[in-house]
């Protein structure tokens, strides 16, 4: 899958280290910004309340 | 010349390798003067044997004789010469997929200059490596995850809370009222999500500050603690309750379990101090009369409170489903007349740490209220 990734990206090494890490930047964002906080609720950590 | 026959019987692959590279070109000078191929030789080297002793022999006798006046001028001898180096080599890589002992000696000699092609990639081994970084990847998210929830969020909800402070403050600083008037308690403007009251617990030092919100959904909580909606206010007689995270979102309440009888919890709103002290624990109700705190002047107004609050002790751990620990009157069944509620504040977190299998609960019981004057702070604030 990386090797794939990596065998897809344009241009020379240091282009492609450059794209590479915004890929995993752009991935990472993604993670903690949009797909972390949707599923957090979802799991089991953070239930402070009691009913009322 | 006279080196070659010796060397041929010596080395039997390599003088059955050059056999049949040269053989059948060339039969007579053949296989001796290149370093023989060791490869080739090998399947022939049984029945090739024979032939090479006979070799020699006819090499010499037979073959003398007519090549005998050609030989000055021959040409053939750096023959043998181009031949063997490409040769050889070809041979040499099929063989060594399949004859181990060859490698074993010839490995050194040939495979240095040139690293086998790696083999190609199968389904099944593309498949493996795939799931492999699938997995791999899988674990990064979730160790991601687990910094998200410790570390980022606290970012996140640290500029909230910085937010929802900001707007108290304005909010409070628009028309100050001196010398508090208890009338005016009531007149919280409670819109849920925001701030309307500050709290601190001496006891986890001097920095430990938060906005209290109105609500207790996840989005109000991760602005900081959050008061259950239609509980009473502070100061009142009820069950101010309050809800904070324990880990992240400022995990408002992380250290909440180490909190003792007495300690001093302080809510500022926006004209009154109130400080609650924690009640007994459950351990320390029976002895409490006799113990070193009870005699502490500060702590005069916190003991046990009898029925209906028999129940209600400083520290408890519950399900998440017995909402009783906020009623007025926490785990009381029955109605009392507001006028006889005892002011209380009631904290809930998760419990354990990182789950919420269950609840921790604080109760405390409002002790002192200071009116709110310029530069007036509760001595309270000098506990640690």
């Amino acid at each position: 899958m990386y090797g794939w990734i990596w065998r897809h990206l344009p241009g020379p090494l240091p282009v492609r280290i450059l794209e590479a890490t915004v890929l995993a930047a752009g991935v990472v964002a993604l993670l903690l910004f949009v797909v972390f906080p949707w599923i957090e609720p979802k799991l089991p950590f953070n239930n402070v309340t009691t009913p009322q | 010349m006279p080196s070659t026959p010796p060397r041929g019987p010596g080395t039997p692959p390599g003088g059955a390798l050059g056999r049949p590279l040269n053989g059948d070109p060339e039969p007579q000078t053949p296989g001796r003067r290149p370093h023989p191929g060791p490869p080739p030789g090998a399947p022939q080297g049984p029945p090739g044997a024979p032939p090479d002793a006979t070799r020699y022999t006819s090499a010499f006798s037979g073959s003398l004789p007519p090549a005998g006046p050609a030989r000055p001028p021959r040409p053939p001898r750096p023959r043998p010469v181009d031949p063997p180096t490409e040769i050889i080599k070809s041979v040499d890589d099929d063989y060594d997929d399949y004859e181990d002992e060859y490698d074993d000696y010839e490995d050194d000699d040939y495979e240095d200059d040139e690293p086998p092609p790696p083999p190609p990639d199968s389904a099944a081994r593309k498949t493996v490596r795939t799931v492999g970084e699938l997995l791999i990847t899988l674990g990064l998210v979730i160790l991601l995850f687990v910094v998200y929830e410790v570390y980022i969020t606290d970012l996140i909800s640290a500029g909230k809370q910085d937010d929802a402070t900001s707007a108290l403050d304005d909010k409070w600083g628009a028309n100050t009222v001196q010398g508090g008037d208890p009338q005016r308690q009531a007149q919280y403007d409670l819109v849920e999500g925001e701030a309307f009251a500050k709290m601190y617990i001496p006891a986890f030092g001097p920095d430990y500050k938060f906005s209290v919100v109105e609500g207790t959904s996840d989005k109000h909580l991760e602005i900081g603690p959050g008061h259950y909606v239609n509980t009473a206010l502070p100061g009142a007689p009820g069950n101010f309750a309050v809800a904070g995270h324990r880990v992240g979102k400022g995990a408002p309440f992380n250290d909440l379990d180490l909190l003792n009888a007495c300690d001093a919890i302080i809510i500022e709103t926006k004209t009154e101090w109130f400080v609650y002290r924690m009640l007994p624990k459950a351990n320390e109700v029976a002895g409490w009369a006799q113990s070193d705190k009870a005699k502490d002047p500060k702590c005069g107004k916190v003991s046990p409170l009898g029925a209906p609050y028999d129940k209600t002790v400083g520290q408890e751990i519950v399900l998440p489903t017995q909402g009783e620990v906020i009623d007025p009157v926490p785990h009381f069944e029955g109605e009392v007349p507001q006028a006889q509620q005892v002011a209380l504040l009631t904290l809930t977190t998760c419990h354990p740490r990182f789950s919420d299998k269950q609840r921790l609960i604080v109760h405390a019981v409002l002790t002192q209220g200071y009116p709110k004057a310029e530069g007036f702070v509760p001595e309270e604030f000098k506990e640690q």
